[in-house]
């Protein structure tokens, strides 16, 4: 048995046989400030993510999962290690190449949801799909999260679960590979969580879409086919489902 | 339409009040602009045109006397076009329905055809035709307006001490002049001074002068030097008693109307720029206010792969919308104020027509001036926003480190409340943007001090000019210099109380290349009626040797007191000397030189002569002196103060009226706008803050107390600052408009202080009011759990 400290799983997740990862990370590190004030918080993180998968980073608060999530979605660039996406090394990409991976093979899904106050729901949902080269209309990604009807409110007039699946509309209306979530239900209660991940969940299954969420929610490892624990800027425990439990069988 | 931009809208909506401030700011900057380029373009052109049409010529000269056979020598000159040659009198008249005797110009018109230059316009009427039963005199519009004078009316003119009636046949223009003012004056006086047009062999028979002429207009042909034809007529003319040739540039109408372009130049751009400068200060404040309360949207639409590019342009389109609407305000009120202020012009300059013309090109430069203001105004904040990594501005902005206030440091702390220390140590905190604050507080403040010293300065010059140093109630000249005992005469007019004699003779001042063309003054030492006044308002008592003059004509040729000036006198017997300056005298209109009555009639080596006096006319007996003076033939004008003064009053006055209070309205407008501006942001910055406040259990009015406090403290601070900036931006413009015909001196009064601080206090008030108000509707639980 391999030491999960030291590395990865040298298989890839159990659905998925040997075929090329989406993100192959090795020894990455962030290091924040300089000198004395310098602050590390990735200290050489090794994975390999592949398509159709669901993982939840788990991690205590300065952990490093946020730190890691923002490296994979291209809104942060490491100090130094490999990290690659689908074999292009994302670590050389500049400003331009991050905004238009961002574009085309991101959605981010923020704990504090981050819709805009002035634009309705499918109005933010469209303010995305108008700059992506293959989008869902709108009205689609609302119905795939379950807010067909309401789709002229204004975020104001939505709850905190509808906010957050209105987000989760716009993440993936422009189909990306991937689907980053920080916390998705951080500001919710238990009823509305489960309503967010089962979004999440049929968007993974529905269109294959690799999906990364964090949480400090344990219960949630349930339904990742892969769970990736972080303390102190590295991977400490690397462990696989051999079942996915379904969001609504959830319970915390 | 795409998603950002109903977001810009929708936001915009949010910021409707405050981005109108700053497009009114912004549009009063423009229109300023806009009205004053756009008049100088009228002007201009209209002039340009004027001159081109009607011929104005390029070279004048005045003489003796000379026979028209001199006429062909003078075209002869190399460098010269065209010459008319013509007679040019000045008379006493008569004119129905005014008690004192007017002065007329009267100028030849050729026998036959029109004259080859300064061609008059017919506005009215026709020319006057030789050999009518009645003769027939053309009057200037300027003097027939004011006398109410139409074609076919009467009038008598003393010719040569011979008194003859005459019937208006028309009423003209001439470019010679646009502006109409007895000699040596600059200020106008149409009601005692009126130019005329007569046939020449009338007005050459009438001053035996047939067959000869007296002045001379010349143009000049493309490409030749003014300079030499100029050197070429004196040598002609000098056998005929020259009095010096010179050019447009001295021509008295042409330079007035040159002066007031150099006015609207000064205006034109010192005033507006400091009101777009405000605007983009004040775009920067919204806008990096709307920046940071964004900053999660600008996260988020960064991580959702927009680029900084199209991030960046989406907030420049904020202050975009804020020039556009700028523009569209500012051209309106630029065009509509330019039209009302063109008809101004027709108190003191008379063209054909002069119509309000749209400066295209400023039009355009306005656009690209207020776009760069507000593009400056926003750029560093938008750079701030889009240089933030999407990671980082995705947190909450990092709580404000605060520490006591200086004063409370120094040991204060317990002469103030908790919540005025709340306030000082809010200003404290951000040192930048609470200066910027009580700069633009303090500008608020400066600008409304320039329009009101317009005012004051005005109202100086009337009382320094007319009580100061002119104390006489009438001015009487002769028709010719006359031996010193005419005096006597004068003083045995019915109700002369008291007469001063002076002399007058027209020289030229040369000082290395500069030369200038006026009138020297010989006066008594130390007369009481027509005074010589230095800066400080005290006289000047006139020395035996050496000469006083107005210290903007020191100023032009270049000289100090102690330094002697090339003096050409241009009358009687022609001589140049040279003689020390020796004081400078305090004036506003025109330009004057004085020596004392002696010295100057010792310069001119033809004895004790006088041109007319000064006289104090007692009350009760006015009809009677006038009647006097008018059966009077060697008196050839007389010039009532009162009159000069009250027509200063509708022309010069009233035109600076009326820019001071568009200037004043504009300034208004901006310190409001300031002023509520930095309330907004001032409250929007501290929502949060003042909801926990009052979550804590402070009451509305303490917490208001916080936000007031902070508004009065930089008020208070900003405004002596303000008042000193006021003091200067007056000062540099009042330099812009100070020309050899109209100067203001600064003038800052009490009162004018004490009204750009009741505006802004009045205006903080308000808008501290108005924050008190949001403050009441701020919703305590959102406002804390949102993060703006």
């Amino acid at each position: 048995m391999p030491d999960p400290l030291a590395s990865p799983p040298a298989q890839p997740g159990p659905a998925v046989p040997a075929r090329p990862p989406v993100f192959h990370v090795r020894g990455l590190a962030r290091r924040y400030g300089e000198g004395e004030a310098a602050v590390t918080a990735l200290a050489g993180v090794d994975l390999d993510l592949y398509a159709g998968e669901l993982i939840v980073l788990l991690g205590a608060s300065g952990s490093g999962k946020s730190t890691l999530l923002n490296q994979l979605g291209g809104l942060d660039s490491p100090s130094e290690g490999v990290l690659e996406y689908r074999g292009a090394n994302l670590a050389a990409f500049d400003e331009a190449e991050l905004t238009v991976f961002r574009r085309d093979a991101v959605g981010f899904v923020f704990q504090a949801y981050n819709l805009i106050p002035s634009l309705t729901a499918r109005e933010n949902v469209a303010l995305i799909t108008e700059i992506c080269r293959a989008p869902m209309v709108p009205e689609e990604a609302l119905a795939l999260v379950g807010l067909a009807d309401r789709m002229n409110h204004f975020p104001a007039q939505l709850s905190g679960g509808e906010q957050q699946r209105v987000a989760i509309a716009r993440a993936i209306a422009k189909r990306p590979e991937v689907l980053l979530c920080d916390e998705p239900t951080g500001a919710l209660d238990v009823r509305t969580g489960i309503t967010v991940l089962e979004a999440i969940e049929r968007i993974n299954r529905e269109l294959g879409t690799l999906a990364v969420i964090i949480t400090h929610n344990a219960v949630m490892a349930d339904m990742a086919d892969r769970i990736f624990t972080l303390s102190d800027g590295r991977i400490v425990n690397v462990r696989a489902n051999a079942r996915r439990a379904a969001a609504r069988e959830l319970k915390w | 339409m795409s998603h950002l931009d109903r977001k810009l809208l929708r936001d915009l909506r949010g910021l409707k009040s405050q981005a109108l401030a700053v497009a009114l700011v912004m549009a009063c900057g423009l229109a300023m602009m806009i009205t004053t380029r756009s008049l100088m373009l009228s002007l201009e052109s209209t002039r340009d045109a004027y001159y081109e049409q009607h011929r104005f010529a390029e070279v004048f000269a005045r003489l003796k006397r000379a026979p028209l056979a001199v006429r062909d020598q003078l075209a002869a000159i190399p460098g010269v076009a065209a010459v008319q040659t013509g007679i040019s009198m000045q008379v006493t008249l008569d004119v129905p329905g005014l008690a004192e005797p007017a002065v007329g110009l009267l100028n030849s018109l050729p026998e036959r055809g029109e004259p080859v230059l300064n061609r008059p316009y017919v506005r009215t009427g026709r020319l006057p035709e030789g050999r009518t039963a009645v003769s027939e005199l053309a009057v200037s519009e300027a003097f027939a307006d004011v006398h109410g004078l139409k074609p076919g009316a009467t009038l008598a003119a003393i010719l040569n001490g011979t008194k003859q009636t005459f019937r208006l046949s028309g009423i003209v223009l001439s470019p010679e002049f646009v502006f109409e003012a007895p000699p040596g004056s600059a200020l106008p006086d149409n009601r005692t001074y009126g130019v005329f047009w007569m046939p020449y062999r009338e007005l050459a028979t009438a001053f035996q002068l047939y067959g000869a002429f007296n002045s001379v207009s010349i143009s000049l042909a493309p490409g030749a030097s003014e300079g030499e034809v100029v050197a070429a007529v004196n040598r002609v003319l000098a056998p005929y008693g020259g009095r010096g040739a010179y050019g447009r540039e001295n021509h008295p109408s042409n330079r007035r109307v040159d002066d007031e372009i150099r006015v609207l130049q000064g205006l034109s751009v010192a005033f507006p720029l400091v009101f777009l400068s405000v605007a983009a200060f004040m775009t920067n404040a919204v806008m990096s206010r709307q920046i940071a309360l964004q900053r999660e949207q600008i996260a988020m639409l960064k991580a959702c792969g927009f680029s900084n590019r199209q991030v960046g342009f989406h907030y420049f389109k904020f202050s975009l919308v804020i020039v556009v609407a700028g523009v569209v305000f500012g051209i309106a009120a630029g065009v509509f104020l330019g039209r009302q202020l063109v008809d101004m012009y027709h108190l003191f300059f008379r063209f054909p027509e002069l119509g309000f013309i749209l400066d295209t090109r400023v039009l355009v430069a306005a656009v690209i001036v207020s776009s760069l203001a507000a593009f400056v105004g926003v750029a560093g904040a938008v750079r701030r926003a889009v240089r933030l990594p999407p990671a980082e501005a995705m947190r909450p902005e990092a709580p404000a480190s605060f520490r006591p206030a200086l004063v409370e440091r120094l040991g204060g702390a317990r002469w103030f409340s908790p919540s005025f220390r709340m306030a000082l140590r809010n200003i404290e905190r951000r040192p930048i943007r609470s200066g910027l604050t009580c700069l633009a507080l303090a500008l608020a403040t400066g600008i409304l001090i320039v329009p009101n010293s317009f005012r004051d300065g005005v109202a100086y010059v009337i009382d320094f000019q007319w009580d100061i140093v002119q104390r006489q109630t009438v001015t009487l000249t002769l028709v010719e210099p006359g031996p010193a005992r005419a005096l006597s005469d004068f003083k045995h007019l019915p109700g002369v109380v008291h007469a001063e004699p002076f002399r007058y003779v027209p020289v030229e001042f040369r000082s290395g290349p500069v030369l200038r063309r006026l009138a020297v003054q010989g006066l008594p030492e130390r007369g009481t009626l027509s005074r010589v006044i230095d800066a400080s308002t005290v006289q000047i008592p006139l020395p035996a040797r050496g000469i006083v003059m107005s210290a903007k004509l020191a100023e032009i040729l270049q000289i100090r007191p102690g330094d002697e000036v090339a003096v050409r006198v241009l009358e009687g017997r022609e001589r140049e000397v040279r003689v020390p300056v020796a004081a400078l005298a305090e004036d506003f209109a025109g330009m004057a030189a004085y020596m004392e009555l002696g010295a100057l009639n010792r310069l001119l080596l033809d004895g004790d002569r006088i041109s007319g006096a000064h006289v104090v006319v007692a009350k009760g007996r006015w009809p009677e002196f006038l009647d006097a003076v008018k059966n009077t033939p060697r008196i050839a004008g007389c010039v009532i103060k009162d009159a000069i003064r009250e027509g200063f009053r509708k022309t010069t006055a009233e035109s600076i009226g009326l820019l001071q209070k568009m200037y004043a309205m504009f300034a208004t407008i901006v310190a409001f706008g300031i002023i509520y501006n930095s309330a907004r942001i001032s409250l929007s910055e501290r929502a949060r803050e003042l909801a926990t406040l009052r979550v804590l259990g402070f009451s509305r009015r303490e917490v208001g107390a916080v936000l007031i406090g902070e508004l009065v403290v930089l008020t208070v601070a900003a405004l002596p600052l303000g008042l000193v900036l006021g003091s200067g931006f007056a000062k540099g413009i009042l330099a812009g408009v100070n020309t050899e015909t109209v100067r203001l001196p600064l003038v800052l009064t009490p009162a004018n202080y004490a009204f750009a601080i009741l505006v802004v206090a009045t205006a903080s008030a308000l808008s501290a009011l108005f924050a008190s108000r949001k403050l009441a509707e701020i919703n305590l639980v959102s406002a804390l759990k949102a993060l703006d």
